[in-house]
């Protein structure tokens, strides 16, 4: 039998709409208020400090409340000793709501220190810091120091990468998909590496009912996804590389922000040298068609200006669940990249992926940017 | 074809728009906070005077609404209903009631579950003359088992500790005669044992000598300590239950005027206790058995229920500390303050009233 091949919008509407409604009532029932039926268990207050600035005289807590249910502020402490303190805007926390807290406290620079604050029902958090430096505020001098270190890790070595191109273009077939599979074999690994970054910073840094790990699963599909539809391949490319680089210099503005200087010099080195490949990345599938400097140099600033961006973010405003979705997205869109490249191989290449210079080439990418991580 | 493409796209524009009003709303919190109130002021340890648009957090100079009057329990002793016995005696009768149900706040917005004698964290200071007959009448209304145990001379079977007396109204008599002289603890003494004294079930009992003692003004000090997040490490330690409260209402005495402190520590979890008093020293009765001090010093060591008589004046008017010489429980609220006043106010308490 055959339904109409006309029906009604009304009913076609309604028949939609219906199963939500009953969705809607028998979740209305299970948890709404009044029911008793899933009231199991005591729910406990929880708070995540987000971040801990040092300015003048203060310690200045960004708390957040990441519990089930809401909280009141009542007490801070530092190094487990009662401070007087303030909370603005108010003491009063709904779910995921945020405040600050000023704790006055004449810190010493470079000394450790243990935040704590205490909620309604006398449950103590606490937050470790292991090394007082004064806050950075942002000055014109700051966000000039900050670019001219996002240009030296981001532009600079792209700009250095992107110089092979005119080797790569003279070379034969064979060796042309090496060098795409090697380009592959770069990017899976920065792919991984920002996976890796954004589950070491959930897992530092955010609270758990964000659902850290999901939270990057699902920002990694949704990029993958969205670039998946979007049109042009290499600025995709070159947006992936780019949120990337962004990812890197917020690592690095974070480390000057907290006044780890030897680690954030050992990471502007380490993140430089790394992005030479970069460049490889963004020039090896351009080789084959007309040269457009312009294009090539855009393209290089795309991928590599970010790391400014990301190094003003890192060291002002950072936040964590911001570094992770920026760094999920870097993720999803090189993985996309690498789909959009192997079938690229695969059409140009007799249909063939597994030749000995693909294979060659996406180990011995895989292989360099292991190297080149060493340093960082 | 088209309606299709344009939902899809608006779908998606949905999707996008949702997705970045959450990361700026997770990320960027400032731009959601906006000042509203006037501002408030408040003072820094070291007396600086700070100003905030919020709130303020601060234990120390927030007036306590507590629940629990440490002022009026500084000087509060309980002689019992007194009746003579055919032979004389004099028969004290007391009624304590054991309730563990009770949240109360114990610090500015803090809220922490006592479990109470006669409603109160401690329970009620027990006075009694060597020799009386005291007599408890003991109720327990609380939903697990408890007991009286008192520190002193008595028959193994008003101890306290082999007979739990049930919960909902189970009930029980302890009869004894009072002795020693001196100041002793009384605490509840169903296992596990130190989760019911640190809830708060103890007191002190106070056996006066028969002579009496010197005129004094006279006020129990109970140093204790709450776990409010149950990680058997103190949050709060105080005298007299709340936080920084003497230190915020300091206790009003006259100069040179004898003051007698009946102190008891009731702190569990850190092994000693300690208390310094600023501006003078004292005379030291250990456990209150002796009628001859045996030390004149201004800084005594007290372990678990570790307790005695301490006696001292002041020759200067003004305010003195007096605290924890272990700064971590100073710093967590076991600090207040004597105000040491030059005109002697006539209501103060001059003298003792047995018996009444």
């Amino acid at each position: 039998m055959e339904l109409s091949n006309k029906p009604s919008k009304g009913k076609l509407i309604a028949s939609g709409i219906i199963p939500f409604v009953f969705l809607i009532i028998m979740v209305a029932y299970i948890f709404g208020p009044g029911s008793e039926l899933l009231d199991l268990g005591v729910p406990l207050p929880e708070i995540s400090m987000e971040k801990i600035n040092f300015v003048d005289s203060e310690i200045l807590v960004t708390v957040r409340n990441t519990g089930p249910i809401p909280v009141e502020i009542v007490m801070a402490d530092v190094n487990d000793r009662i401070q007087p303190a303030a909370i603005e805007p108010d003491r009063f926390l709904e779910r995921y709501e945020t405040a600050v807290v000023r704790i006055p406290f004449d810190w010493n620079e470079a000394q450790p220190y243990l935040i704590g604050l205490t909620v309604g029902d006398g449950t103590r958090f606490e937050k470790e810091i292991e090394a007082a430096a004064l806050a950075l505020e942002p000055n014109f001098e700051l966000v000039g120091f900050f670019a001219i270190i996002g240009i030296y890790v981001g532009i600079i070595p792209i700009m250095i990468g992107l110089l092979w191109l005119p080797f790569i273009k003279k070379i034969g077939k064979n060796k042309y998909h090496f060098f795409l599979a090697l380009t592959a074999g770069l990017l899976l690994f920065l792919g991984i590496d920002s996976v890796e970054e954004a589950l070491k910073v959930s897992e530092e840094s955010l609270a758990g009912s964000f659902n850290g790990a999901l939270l990057v699963a699902t920002v990694i599909v949704l990029s993958f996804l969205g670039l998946y539809y979007s049109a042009e391949k290499l600025v995709k490319r070159a947006i992936g590389i780019g949120l990337h680089n962004f990812g890197e210099g917020l690592a690095i503005g974070a480390a000057v922000g907290l006044g780890s200087i030897a680690f954030s010099t050992f990471l502007i080195v380490g993140f430089a040298l790394h992005n030479t490949t970069e460049g490889i990345a963004i020039a090896a599938p351009m080789s084959r068609g007309k040269t457009m400097i312009g294009k090539l140099a855009g393209l290089g600033m795309i991928a590599g200006a970010p790391a400014i961006f990301g190094a003003w973010v890192g060291g002002f405003v950072y936040s964590p669940f911001a570094a992770v979705v920026f760094l999920s997205i870097g993720a999803g869109a090189i993985f996309q990249v690498i789909i959009t490249i192997l079938r690229w191989i695969r059409e140009e290449g007799d249909k063939n992926l597994s030749s000995a210079a693909v294979a060659s080439g996406f180990a011995v990418g895989m292989l360099i940017m292991y190297l080149t991580s060493i340093f960082v | 074809m088209h309606l299709v493409k344009t939902m899809k796209g608006k779908m998606l524009l949905t999707l996008i728009s949702g997705f970045i009003i959450s990361i700026i709303y997770f990320s960027l919190p400032f731009l959601v906070i906006e000042a509203t109130e006037e501002p408030k002021t408040f003072l820094t340890h070291s007396g600086a005077v700070i100003q905030t648009s919020g709130d303020v957090l601060d234990p120390l100079y927030v007036a306590s609404t507590v629940e629990f009057d440490p002022m009026e329990y500084l000087r509060e002793f309980n002689y019992g209903r007194v009746s003579q016995l055919p032979d004389g005696t004099t028969l004290r009768e007391f009624t304590i009631i054991a309730e563990d149900d009770k949240v109360m706040e114990v610090s500015p917005g803090v809220f922490y579950n006592v479990w109470t004698f006669n409603g109160t964290v401690p329970g009620p200071t027990i006075r009694a003359t060597e020799g009386d007959l005291v007599r408890i009448n003991f109720i327990n209304n609380g939903a697990k088992s408890h007991t009286m145990h008192f520190h002193g001379i008595h028959p193994a079977e008003m101890d306290g500790v082999f007979e739990p007396v049930g919960p909902g109204g189970g009930q029980f008599t302890y009869e004894f005669t009072a002795g020693p002289v001196g100041v002793h603890p009384y605490h509840c003494h169903v296992m596990p044992l130190e989760e019911h004294i640190v809830h708060g079930l103890y007191g002190v009992y106070i056996v006066d000598p028969k002579e009496g003692r010197p005129a004094a003004d006279e006020m129990v000090m109970v140093l204790n300590g709450l776990d409010t997040d149950f990680d058997t490490e103190n949050n709060f330690y105080a005298a007299n239950t709340i936080p920084f409260y003497y230190q915020h209402h300091p206790i009003q005495i006259n100069l040179n005027e004898l003051i007698r402190v009946y102190v008891v520590n009731m702190v569990e979890f850190d092994p000693i206790n300690n208390l310094h008093l600023h501006g003078t020293l004292y005379h030291y009765y250990p456990t209150g058995t002796d009628t001859v001090p045996s030390f004149y010093t201004d800084m005594i060591t007290l372990s678990q229920t570790e307790r005695g008589i301490m006696e001292f004046k002041y020759d200067y008017p003004g305010k003195y500390l007096f605290h924890a010489h272990k700064v971590e429980f100073s710093e967590k609220g076991w600090i207040g303050m004597f105000l040491v006043k030059e005109n002697p106010d006539q209501k103060s308490q001059s003298g003792i009233e047995y018996g009444t």
